[in-house]
């Protein structure tokens, strides 16, 4: 035990006084991770619709309708700007806004004469959903503009007549406009209220509804655990390698004319990369759990962690026991392990993948890391949720470990690696 | 101490040793002489039990390497021809790593590191980073490494291969050291004043086989070492050893186009010269050299050591 703990020791370091390898590694989940978070995400919640308004009108209702985009509910998803006459067009040109409503000339008195009138909403090609949620919104809000200029009719022809006449209407005019406005109401009001139909939101049974991060945290989170086992599998060769660097170095030979067995020499390698990895993968779970700001369960993470690193364990020594060269190792594994992490859900979610790819992904260790991990952070999993990942990869890393090791024994007892 | 019986190893058609014996005894030096290829490295690699020979046997301290390669490896200090050590760490450091693969734990580490440092000279930098040090420093470390367990046997592949001459020196006198204290080494060179000035007898090797074996003397006794002519110019070798035919005095060592390499006995060298020049020879050159080590590798495999 003493003399594996001082091969594991001087191993970690070697790797602590020689750190870029590993830090490069390391760093590269929390980088990919971040700018997928930033392209992606932003950091200001939920994008608004940028809609530009072209009002040619300038009535009561039209302005009517320009108050109603500004209304508190909908700033929260528009920012509604007006701009002046035939500059709109050359504004989403250039990319500036989602969409362009136009209000024509002559649109108040098309309402107050309730004869046919068209707005015009013109979308931005290179936006696919904002736009969208912009022709959505405003075919809601013509409903019911068309709605109210045909329950409110006698009081707006008296409103018509208001408006055109010269001067302030008479107090004989505005009661009169009020009682027509009343009626119309009355008149309506048994279609109108109580709404027969309600709508309620809640929450699916069983999930709580829970305080939602920026949506920064959110894509991060989601791009982080597939990456950063993927990032632990290329520690794992790093580590490995070393078998091969010592070989080159001579340090193994001199190794190898110590008493000691081979067997004891590739344990030895094999821990002091499972350490590194442990460590590793601890430094990113913890930024991880910082990012979910959630406490992670111990024993899950810990189950977990221990099943992926004896499968980087097993994989590195398949790979090194194969290979010949530190070249030729190297090579191997980053091929195997861009495939995987593809495969996997390391750069694409597992959920955008076409449903035969995702039966191929659940043959690769890096996609049952990356559920494990996934369920370990956004759902809180514990240790039942992550047993199937488990399971699966101590699996994959046994059967990946005796290989391996079978494969540098035979090598390094043949001085292939001597 | 260190027993060698009929050692051979092939690599492919390679035949790189070749039914090699010798035996290294306690307090001694032996040392393996021959050039680059010899097989001197292999030969260390089959003792040290990196390699598998196809034949033959080693034993060390009685013990049967094949049977028992732990307890062998344990009396064994091997200190191979690279600098191995790891250079991100500092000298205690893998002395330390290195002294734990033999066992030593706790205090008894801790003294054999300290004493190790002091035995090199390298007490003053025992925790800078190998990294940092000289290639003499290196060297030194490098010997410390395969001492640290006080073996009973050491195995010194080349140490001294691209040093500066003042800690070639201080590798000397420490092996010499070592063997007054009993250890038996087992050393290869191809440097001949190393083998002279150093080693208790020497074995000569060339092409995977054993030319020679003894202390200096007994070798030039042994092989009737004299001055060595060497004779060079534009002829064929066939008409060359004519030149020297029916001579008792004279033993014809090699024989090639535009070269001939004789052996004069008994202070016969200036006659041969006189007989050779008298006459109408295509001879451009002669040299003759005194009995020496390179005199002797050159009558045994009819080449100079450096070729």
């Amino acid at each position: 035990m003493g003399l594996l703990a001082g091969m594991v020791r001087k191993d970690l370091l070697r790797h602590a006084r020689s750190p870029l390898g590993p830090a490069l590694v390391l760093a590269f989940p929390l980088i990919f991770a971040g700018l997928i978070a930033l392209t992606f995400g932003g950091s200001s919640g939920t994008p608004k619709v940028r809609l530009l308004v072209e009002n040619r009108d300038d009535g009561l209702a039209s302005q009517l309708a320009l108050a109603a985009l500004r209304d508190a509910r909908m700033t929260a998803y528009f920012d509604v700007e007006e701009v002046g006459v035939d500059l709109g067009l050359a504004r989403i040109e250039r990319d500036e806004a989602s969409a362009l409503l136009r209000i024509p000339n002559g649109f108040t008195d098309a309402i107050l004469a309730r004869e046919p009138v068209t707005l015009e909403l013109v979308r931005n090609p290179s936006e696919r959903i904002l736009p969208e949620i912009a022709e959505q919104v405003m075919a809601v809000g013509v409903e019911v503009l068309d709605a109210g200029a045909r329950v409110l009719g006698p009081g707006l022809d008296g409103l018509r007549g208001a408006i055109e006449g010269d001067g302030w209407p008479t107090p004989g005019t505005v009661a009169a406009i009020a009682t027509a406005v009343q009626s119309s109401a009355q008149a309506a009001s048994t279609l109108v209220f109580p709404p027969v139909i309600a709508l309620e939101v809640v929450a699916a049974a069983g999930n709580e509804p829970e305080e939602q991060g920026s949506t920064f945290s959110i894509v991060f989170l989601t791009m982080l655990p597939g990456v950063a086992v993927w990032a632990l599998f290329m520690v794992g060769d790093t580590g490995m390698r070393d078998i091969l660097t010592e070989a080159t170095a001579g340090t193994l030979r001199r190794q190898l004319a110590a008493p000691l067995g081979v067997r004891e020499i590739v344990a030895g390698k094999a821990l002091a990369m499972a350490a590194l990895a442990l460590i590793s993968l601890t430094i990113l779970a913890g930024i991880g759990a910082f990012a979910a700001r959630r406490p992670v369960d111990a024993g899950a993470f810990l189950a977990l962690s221990a099943a992926l690193v004896l499968a980087v364990t097993g994989f590195s020594a398949v790979v090194y026991g194969l290979a010949r060269t530190e070249r030729q190792g190297s090579t191997l594994a980053s091929i195997v392990l861009l495939v995987f992490a593809f495969l996997g859900g390391a750069f694409v979610p597992l959920d955008s993948l076409p449903a035969s790819l995702r039966i191929v992904s659940r043959l690769t260790p890096i996609a049952w890391g990356t559920m494990g991990y996934q369920s370990l952070l956004e759902d809180g999993a514990g240790l039942s949720g992550v047993l199937p990942s488990v399971l699966v990869l101590a699996g994959f890393g046994a059967s990946f470990l005796v290989v391996g090791m079978w494969l540098l024994g035979r090598k390094a007892a043949r001085g292939v690696v001597a | 101490m260190i027993q060698a019986e009929g050692l051979s190893k092939r690599f492919g058609e390679l035949k790189a040793v070749d039914r090699v014996s010798f035996d290294v005894r306690a307090g001694e030096i032996y040392g393996l002489l021959g050039p680059n290829g010899a097989g001197k490295t292999t030969i260390l690699s089959m003792i040290a039990g990196l390699l598998a020979p196809d034949e033959g046997r080693v034993t060390i301290d009685g013990i049967d390497l094949a049977r028992d390669p732990i307890a062998v490896k344990a009396r064994l200090g091997v200190v191979p021809q690279e600098v191995a050590l790891y250079d991100e760490l500092s000298a205690r450091e893998n002395l330390r790593f290195w002294g734990g693969l033999y066992g030593l734990r706790g205090a008894r580490l801790a003294k054999a590191v300290d004493d190790s440092l002091e035995r090199v000279g390298l007490a003053p930098r025992a925790n800078d980073r190998v990294r940092t040090y000289s290639g003499g420093m290196k060297r030194r470390l490098n010997l410390s490494l395969g001492l640290i367990h006080e073996p009973r046997a050491l195995l010194l592949d080349e140490p001294t291969v691209g040093i500066d001459p003042q800690a070639r020196a201080a590798i000397l006198d420490l092996v010499r050291a070592i063997a007054a204290a009993g250890t038996a080494v087992l050393y290869t060179t191809h440097y001949l004043d190393e083998a002279e000035t150093l080693c208790h007898r020497i074995g000569i090797l060339d092409h995977g086989r054993r030319l020679a074996e003894g202390t200096l003397d007994e070798l030039k006794q042994l092989h009737g070492e004299g001055e060595l002519i060497t004779v060079r110019g534009a002829f064929d070798a066939a008409a060359a050893r004519g030149w020297v035919a029916g001579d008792a005095t004279i033993e014809v060592v090699g024989a090639e186009t535009g070269t001939l390499v004789l052996a004069a006995k008994d202070g016969a060298a200036a006659r041969i010269l006189a007989k050779l020049l008298d006459g109408d020879r295509p001879i451009d050159g002669v040299s003759i050299r005194p009995p020496s080590l390179n005199g002797l590798f050159l009558k045994l495999t009819g080449r100079e050591l450096r070729d």
